[in-house]
């Protein structure tokens, strides 16, 4: 991958096939390689070789823009630091992926969204006015309310407290369940790892184990 | 004391991580007190030029200015008795003729063999000035193509043409108005013919006094001497009044100029106080949490923001004394007079004074506010520092900076009313920019249902929490309203003489025809092909000596009405109400009246002196006294370029009085040359003013002004882009965050560059649209108010005016943004 430092290999010979569907947790040590796929798969960094197809889209000759609009249609994010957007709203932070995907809607469906996640009287708050719980509720809203194919998230509940992140986890779980999504989950926590059907391993840019190993022809 | 060593530490401790965030303090003020410092100097330079070379500018210690009139042979004798020196000049119009007949009005100084006094005339070639010669400016010899030798006429003589003037010393005292300087022998104007009584010649006559005794001494003696003598005494140490009063008020206008840059560049201190301080709130509230008070915390900041104000008034100050320096040498020949550029203490530290106190005035909010700034502020999201009461303390000592700043304005201009006209213009301009703010932000959260997410997007950034809208609406529409303002007062000053005045104004004004000259003069204007309308009438110079017996130097007048009570004024006498005359107040006499004198008099004059029917004005005609009662008033319109005078009498004593004859000749443009020659080579002591050429000399002073003007909005506008450009840094972080954010949840790069073009759209044209106003407004005010002339609304100024603001804020935003867009967002969004 390119970075400030220059070329730096990241992940190396990662080889991966994630099914539609699947409920995948992937674990390692801090400075693994964890966000940086993350960041490949949801289109936010570019790799400099190798392939990736997301959704039946190869991601490697997106444009800026298609990138962004893949991720409108397919990609739902939710952060470790929430980050929610602190000028807005919550329901104008659920409602912007819609709106940008130019959903008439968009407003109405946030509102819905963020009553599924139990914030239905938070509707006008800003995210300074929030708990951390609650933020990252709006996060996640956030990230289901154009209904992707994909969820990524960043350690969620790095940032909350332990009964807090159990609740947001089981939303997570739930809205999953509800929706089939596919979710890749990144954390250190083995015991939210084990919630996934399927757990990987990254160790220094590559897999070290595999829980159902489905064999991928090597490059 | 404890908390303020508390916060010198911490200021010391802070200083260290640098003050990249208040560069935009240090430019505003720079820029402000730069301009201020700049005119400062200058104005003490040309003041400091004028003292050092007053005798020489003057032409003598001490001059008698007899204005129409020789002065007396007793006057002479009893300067002559004290030792004083005698050089007289005598200055007038007339028609240069060269060989070839080409002509050309030249102003005529007639010197005596002891000029100058000081200094030296410089001629080319070297020669002293004797015997019948002529010498004149280079751009006669070039118009006329004259080469030294060459046999010229001056009126009735024939005169040797020897050579240009390179240098005349006096010439700041005795400006030339409609035409180039040609320069004879005095001993040579008898010949000419151009003397003769009632001609339009001013006789001034330059002292040189003997050592030891000062010009004050031996002006009040002269007057004392001679207390009803028509002349007026000027002194080398007092500097020519015109160019003082000129001087004077050019300088007042130029800092209050300076001044609205400064008032810009304060928003940009607020501005850029704010967000530095908002980018340490964090730093703050961990202080808070560590138990720091609020004096030590308002202390350290408010140390730190001097520091920066006080080095920004250093370079503004060397920054303006450089340009000044650099102006003088860059201008020296367009300035009337040589500045002395040097160090001056006093314009230096007022404009030190006036950037002390506007950053205090805008930086001391922000800094209360941020005083309170609670420890709880780490745990929560807390938006800006905004939202906090700074405390009565801060908001009192806010109050009393603010007050400062507005007294010394007003107590350092040279003109009052327009120093508190100024000031609340300005408070009432930053109101209604700041009341437009609310307006605004009001409008655009009311359209938050609006459909598009650009636009909605865009609008909502408006009005959100925090929003820098109310400081960029003000720093904007202060710059562009200032520039509003004189696009319009100089699309209104070139109106009224481009476009208004030489439809109505005549070809030609022609002056010193003499009483026998008449009949011929009448026969040969009106003879000649194209002309169409001839106007002549009798002329007189007079001084007005006393108004209902009160001396003309103790009545009491306005300041607007008070130059004709100074010099001399026209003076005509007409038995029939003259055509067009439109009469406020009583009536014009009989045609066949022969009782004592009466006069029509200016309407507007008789309202600024407070007099009226009956009362009496007393003139002193070739040294004669008259009374004069008025009969009746009448509106003089000055800008018709017509013959107009102050006063028009009835016949009786005046007719027999020594008098001249101006007329002036309407016609085809086309004839111009041929109605001169005809009329000059008849009348060769007649001299012909052509009134295009007149107004293309007011052109080119008003292009000169309009150069001014520009460079002084320009100014401002500088400041309010330094401003707005601080604004779009201020909420860059912002934007960059945002923009990553947008991108994150699928946003084109195209939709957020609209949104962000949207906000910045509607600011530019809200900004715009209030700044066309105000701007108007202020325009008005002193086209109306000060100028007195009429208003023309001028609406492609300010739609360019309007057009012009949209693109400066969009150009920023757009820059702004597309910086913003270039940030790859994956650091942003790794965890923290």
């Amino acid at each position: 991958m390119g970075g400030s430092a220059g070329r730096v290999n990241i992940l190396k010979g990662v080889s991966l096939d994630i099914g539609e569907g699947e409920a995948v947790g992937i674990i390692g040590p801090s400075g693994s390689g964890k966000t940086s796929l993350l960041m490949l798969l949801a289109g936010l960094e570019r790799a400099t070789t190798g392939q990736l197809t997301v959704a039946g889209r190869s991601l490697a000759r997106m444009s800026e823009d298609e990138l962004a609009r893949f991720r409108r249609e397919e990609v739902g994010i939710v952060f470790q630091s929430f980050h929610l957007v602190p000028t807005m709203t919550a329901v104008e932070n659920v409602a912007m992926p819609l709106e940008f995907a130019g959903d008439e809607h968009a407003f109405t469906r946030a509102e819905a969204a963020l009553k599924s996640v139990g914030l239905g009287h938070r509707l006008t708050h800003y995210p300074g006015q929030l708990s951390g719980g609650e933020q990252q509720r709006v996060a996640v809203a956030r990230a289901f309310v154009a209904l992707p194919r994909l969820i990524l998230a960043d350690e969620p509940t790095g940032n909350l407290d332990r009964a807090t992140g159990l609740a947001v986890m089981d939303l997570l779980f739930e809205l999953r369940a509800k929706y089939g999504t596919t979710l890749i989950l990144i954390t250190h926590d083995p015991a939210l790892a084990a919630r996934c059907e399927r757990q990987i391993r990254i160790e220094d840019g590559l897999i070290s184990s595999d829980t159902t190993a489905i064999p991928v022809a090597a490059e | 004391m404890k908390n303020l060593l508390l916060g010198m530490k911490l200021a010391r401790r802070e200083l260290r991580g640098g003050v990249k965030g208040l560069r935009i303090v240090l430019a505003c003020l720079a820029l402000g007190v730069a301009a201020i410092a700049a005119v400062g100097t200058l104005r003490a330079g040309i003041d400091a030029g004028l003292q050092a070379d007053g005798a020489r500018i003057l032409g003598g210690d001490l001059e008698i200015r007899a204005g129409y009139e020789p002065a007396s042979a007793e006057t002479l004798a009893w300067v002559r008795a004290r030792g004083g020196v005698i050089s007289e000049v005598a200055l007038l119009r007339a028609m240069l003729i060269a060989p070839n007949g080409e002509r050309k009005l030249v102003e005529v100084k007639a010197a005596d063999t002891l000029y100058p006094l000081y200094g030296t005339l410089t001629l080319d070639p070297a020669q002293p000035l004797r015997g019948a010669i002529i010498v004149a400016e280079p751009s006669v010899a070039e118009r006329l193509g004259l080469s030294p030798g060459d046999e010229v006429r001056l009126g009735e003589a024939r005169i040797r043409f020897a050579g240009r003037i390179v240098e005349e010393p006096d010439r700041v005292a005795t400006p030339t108005v409609f035409g180039p300087r040609a320069i004879i022998p005095l001993e040579l104007l008898p010949a000419t013919g151009l003397a003769q009584p009632g001609s339009m010649i001013t006789h001034e006559y330059r002292i040189r006094l003997p050592e030891g005794v000062t010009a004050k001494v031996f002006g009040a003696e002269l007057r004392a001497a001679f207390p009803s003598a028509p002349w007026r005494i000027r002194r080398a140490d007092q500097a020519e009044p015109g160019v003082n009063r000129f001087l004077d008020r050019a300088a007042s206008f130029l800092t209050l100029a300076g001044l609205t840059a400064l008032l810009v560049g304060g928003i940009g201190v607020a501005t850029g106080v704010r967000a530095w301080l908002d980018a340490r709130s964090r730093t703050i509230a961990t202080l808070r949490c560590m138990g720091a008070p609020t004096a030590a915390i308002f202390s350290a900041y408010l140390l730190q923001v001097l520091a920066l104000s006080l080095l920004g008034i250093l370079v503004g100050l060397a920054a303006g004394w450089g340009l000044t320096a650099l102006a003088a040498t860059a201008l020296s020949g367009a300035l009337p007079v040589p500045a002395r550029i040097g160090l001056y203490p006093t314009p230096l530290a007022l404009a030190a004074l006036y950037g002390l106190l506007t950053a205090l005035t805008f930086a001391l909010w922000p800094l209360g506010r941020a005083g309170r700034i609670p420890g709880a502020a780490l745990f929560r999201d807390v938006l800006g520092a905004g939202g906090f009461w700074p405390g009565w303390g801060v908001g009192i000592a806010n109050a009393l900076a603010a007050t400062a700043l507005v007294t010394l304005v007003i107590a350092t201009a040279e003109q009052r009313f327009f120093a508190i006209a100024f000031c609340a213009g300005a408070a009432a301009a930053m109101l209604l920019f700041r009341l437009g703010a609310w307006g605004l932000m009001a409008a655009a959260r009311a359209l938050r249902g609006i459909r598009r997410p650009a636009w909605r997007l865009g609008l909502a950034n408006l009005h959100r929490p925090g929003a820098p809208t109310p400081i960029m609406l003000v720093a904007l529409g202060l710059g562009l309203t200032t520039l509003a303002a004189i696009a319009q007062i100089q699309g209104n000053l070139s109106a009224a003489i481009g476009n208004e005045m030489p439809a109505r104004a005549p070809n030609f004004f022609f002056i010193d025809i003499q009483p026998d000259q008449v009949a011929r003069f009448d026969s040969l204007a009106r003879e000649t092909p194209g002309v169409d309308e001839v106007r002549r009438v009798p002329s007189l110079r007079a001084r007005i000596a006393a108004v209902n017996g009160t001396p003309a130097d103790q009545v009491r007048t306005t300041p607007e009405t008070a130059w004709a009570l100074r010099g001399d004024r026209g003076l005509t006498y007409s038995a029939r109400m003259p055509e067009g005359t439109r009469l406020t107040e009583g009536a014009w006499w009989a045609a066949d009246y022969d009782g004592p004198t009466l006069v029509s008099f200016d309407a507007n004059l008789a309202r600024g002196w407070g007099i009226g029917l009956g009362d009496t004005i007393t003139v002193n005609v070739l040294g004669r006294e008259m009374d004069l009662t008025i009969a009746n008033l009448r509106n003089v319109e000055w800008r018709s370029l017509g013959m107009n005078f102050t006063l028009i009498a009835s016949p009786g004593l005046l007719s027999s009085a020594p008098h001249t004859h101006i007329a002036t000749v309407r016609g085809d443009p086309a004839q111009d040359q041929n109605l001169l020659r005809r009329i000059t080579d008849a009348l060769p002591n007649v001299s012909g003013i052509r009134v295009r050429e007149a107004l293309e000399q007011v052109g080119v002073l008003l292009g000169r002004i309009g150069t001014a003007l520009t460079a002084v909005g320009s100014l401002t506008l500088m400041a309010g882009a330094l401003v707005l450009a601080g604004a779009v840094a201020a909420g860059q972080q912002r934007r960059i965050r945002e923009a990553v954010l947008l991108k994150t949840v699928g946003a084109t790069r195209g939709q957020i560059l609209r949104a962000f073009l949207v906000e910045f759209g509607v600011l530019g044209v809200f900004a715009g649209l209030l700044a066309a106003l105000a701007g108007t407004a202020a325009a008005w005010g002193v086209v109306v108010g000060i100028m007195r002339q009429e208003w023309v609304f001028l609406p492609g100024t300010l739609a360019l005016t309007v057009l012009g603001c949209m693109v400066l804020v969009l150009a920023f935003g757009y820059a702004g943004t597309a910086m913003a867009l270039r940030v790859r967002p994956a650091p942003l969004l790794r965890n923290e």
